[in-house]
């Protein structure tokens, strides 16, 4: 078999589990979570290869794979299932000496060694599968490629009081780094790592074998790679994003991205921008229908839905159903939910295939400066008719 | 038993300004969808894999839309989709079914082993199991057994063919051309026939310059003796696009939840090609009542009982009542539209006014702006 050598690849870490997701992830993992009506997590980042002209893409999976080896396939809606293109799923597995789950994000690289010099790659993207944004990879690159880097880090500015959630680089006005430091009581600075590396392939490769042979490290990017690198002499530069970035690996997280694609002029526009598309697989679905009762404000609805109630400030996925006389609101419905008749769900976020029957409540209002507690709903669960699902639990 | 797939993708009865650039089953239907999809949708979904489309002119969308077949499972490795165009038949133009037919034999001879035809047109829109159908051909004993609809004939209508039926589904009559009254059976387009039959009456027929399969072929043969017919009364919905009148009849029938269920829900999905739109989008103050809305809209006027398709946007202040949007048109602020259909890419200035008739829509072509 020939392999086209390439300039970049990318490696995109889509193993973790995602607890803080609680009912969503309990048998998905992060990235396959639905996400903006017809998405699901995992698309922003495959999506923003293709539209950064990076064609080959390791996925690295190893919690809950089969829905989301399942939804990735061949990389074909990606594009990414041409000679020269692929979208390879890279579970762990059993090898002749030594077999083990992948011990961390480092070690999950360390494992698909082989994988990678297959291309013989410059240079290696690594990205993770939990975060929403549209963000143009080549651009990164050639910055990597032209600041004489070893490695170069995606950054952005987050407010100082937020600083300590986040892993803060520490930079010299030239944009170098000199110190890292994962979530610091007293940050020095505001500038948030995104989990985006570049490395040039030839150094990581060796610093993940010399990780490898430590028997103390954790064979976490974050706590080993990025420090030894650090402590060595290596260059690492910061490269700072502009643009919008939402981690979205907690419930409250979730629901705020889903709720910042709203409005005519929304935080993230999903819509917009040249060459950024968001891919995703499609099912074959005809088209909504909106009845003459329903009531459709500020919301998307994806394909396959039929509304005859009310849907304000939400995202209605693909294939769900609201009936008449029901109340979705400030909610994320994922796709093949059922709502039927007098039901009224409020902050709720309603996982895959659920059902709200007749008469049920789930969540509740809140005053505009009162803390929203956002009730979820685990893939296929039903909230039984006339039953109430207070703000904040989970079914 | 093995089957292949003919479709016709051309056919009589043009719709006017809608199949000016583009053949008739490459015309946009239902919000998503070209005529032709239901067509190979229903192939693909009975498990047949070797499907010829035969098409005579203006088939450039048409290709474009099926390119290599991938979205209704028919990128194969054996088999697939095959183009028969009028060059690949080395002739410049085909006059009619049974002429189209002929040339075609080529493919049937050398392509495949198929037992079995089924031939479809792409302007009647349903959602049929065909290997049901061919079990009841094969059960039957006949030789050719046609798809028919009942309760659709008015004796005004020229039907193209149509059958009338005994108590127990027998044919007792048909007749071509014909504007058949009530009590007649119609044909869906949909014809089952082994291949050695058609083989042979196709080469009889041609080689005596007869060119009208329904004519020439099954009527001819049927009152000669000579062919026994089988009708397949099929259920379902069945929507027939002979008229731009029909078409837009019809393009209202699927906000009936009945129809729309009957040809999109249940295990038998209808394929189009993908168009990675995002999800549609309805303002603050959107009015939206009794309308199908395919991906990717915007929409912040009122639109009452239409169909809209993929990436529509309706400006605030605008009214549009029972009209048909296709892909990518843009109606202005403050416009008012009552029985248009509006062609792909159409853009509609702020505070026009077009107002048609249900029986004599407005059509407004393909990247027009009015």
């Amino acid at each position: 078999m020939y392999f086209q050598k390439k300039r970049c690849i990318a490696m995109l870490l889509a193993g973790g589990q995602g607890s803080r997701l609680k009912v969503l992830t309990e048998n998905t993992a992060k990235p396959a979570v639905p996400f903006g009506g017809k998405y699901r997590i995992i698309d922003f980042p495959l999506s923003n290869c293709v539209n950064s002209g990076i064609d080959t893409v390791g996925i690295l999976t190893q919690y809950q794979p089969l829905e989301l080896n399942e939804y990735i396939g061949n990389g074909q809606p990606w594009g990414l299932n041409k000679t020269h293109c692929c979208a390879q799923v890279l579970p762990p597995y059993a090898r002749s000496k030594k077999s083990e789950w992948y011990k961390g994000t480092a070690n999950a690289i360390y494992q698909n060694i082989p994988f990678i010099e297959r291309f013989d790659p410059e240079y290696v993207l690594i990205l993770s599968g939990d975060h929403i944004y549209k963000m143009d990879y080549a651009a990164m690159i050639n910055f990597h490629a032209a600041s004489g880097a070893d490695c170069t880090i995606a950054v952005r500015d987050v407010p100082l009081e937020e600083a300590s959630r986040f892993g803060i680089m520490n930079t010299n006005p030239d944009g170098t780094i000199y110190e890292f430091e994962e979530k610091p009581k007293q940050p020095k600075s505001t500038n948030a790592s995104m989990g985006i590396y570049v490395f040039n392939w030839k150094v990581l490769r060796e610093f993940l074998m010399a990780d490898e042979a430590d028997p103390n490290s954790e064979n976490d990017f974050g706590k080993n790679i990025i420090p030894n690198l650090l402590n060595s002499g290596h260059k690492l530069v910061a490269y700072t994003f502009e643009g919008y970035w939402k981690d979205v690996g907690t419930i409250d997280s979730l629901w705020e991205a889903n709720m910042e694609l709203l409005g005519k002029d929304p935080a993230f526009n999903i819509r917009g921008g040249p060459n950024s598309t968001i891919y995703a697989r499609n099912n074959a679905m005809p088209s909504s229908y909106i009845d003459e009762e329903a009531k459709t404000v500020n919301c998307f609805v994806a394909e396959g839905s039929e509304v005859y109630g009310t849907v304000r400030h939400s995202i209605l996925s693909t294939g769900c159903y609201v009936g008449k006389n029901a109340i979705v609101e400030d909610s994320v419905v994922m796709p093949g939910t059922v709502i039927e008749s007098d039901a009224i769900v409020r902050h709720a976020i309603l996982g895959e295939n659920s059902k709200v029957c007749r008469g049920a409540v789930v969540g509740g209002a809140f005053g505009p400066n009162e803390k929203k507690k956002i009730s979820v709903t685990s893939k296929g669960a039903v909230v039984e008719a006339n039953a109430v699902l207070q703000p904040g639990d989970m079914l | 038993m093995t089957v292949l797939g003919l479709i016709f993708a051309n056919s009589e009865n043009p719709l006017g300004e809608l199949t000016n650039k583009r053949t008739k089953s490459a015309v946009p239907f239902g919000g998503r969808y070209r005529q032709i999809d239901f067509t190979l949708s229903n192939f693909s979904n009975s498990g047949i894999r070797r499907i010829g489309i035969i098409s005579r002119s203006n088939y450039q969308s048409l290709m474009a839309h099926i390119g290599s077949g991938e979205e209704w499972d028919l990128e194969l490795q054996e088999g697939g989709l095959e183009f028969i165009s009028p060059y690949s038949m080395g002739n410049y133009g085909v006059s009619g079914n049974v002429e189209a037919l002929n040339f075609a034999l080529d493919y049937l001879k050398y392509g495949g082993n198929e037992d079995y035809i089924i031939m479809a047109g792409a302007n009647v829109l349903c959602n049929i199991n065909l290997a049901k159908v061919l079990q009841a051909h094969i059960a039957s004993g006949k030789d050719i057994t046609i798809v028919t609809k009942s309760g659709l004939a008015d004796g005004v209508k020229k039907q193209e063919l149509a059958v009338k039926l005994d108590e127990d589904g027998q044919v007792i009559d048909m007749a071509v051309d014909y504007p058949a009254p009530a009590d007649y059976a119609i044909s869906t387009g949909i014809y089952v026939v082994s291949k050695d039959i058609l083989r042979h009456r196709v080469q009889e027929a041609a080689a005596r310059s007869l060119y009208n399969f329904h004519r020439d072929i099954v009527l001819r043969l049927y009152q000669a003796g000579q062919m026994t017919v089988n009708a397949y009364q099929f259920g379902g919905v069945a929507l027939y696009n002979t008229s731009v009148a029909e078409y837009f009849q019809n393009s209202m029938a699927i906000l009936d939840k009945d129809v729309r269920h009957d040809l999109f829900t249940g295990n038998h999905p209808i394929f189009t090609k993908v168009r990675d739109r995002v999800p549609s989008y309805y303002g603050e103050n959107c009015e939206i009542d009794n309308c199908t809305v395919a991906d990717g809209c915007f929409l912040e006027g009122k639109v009452r009982h239409s169909v809209l398709f993929r990436q529509v946007s309706v400006a605030e202040g605008a009214e549009v009542e029972d009209c048909v949007i296709m892909n990518d048109t843009v109606v202005g602020e403050n416009c008012y539209l009552k029985n248009v259909i509006l062609d792909k890419n159409v853009t509609v200035r702020p505070g026009t006014k077009l107002i048609g008739t249900p029986s004599c829509p407005i059509v407004i072509k393909r990247g027009d702006t009015v």
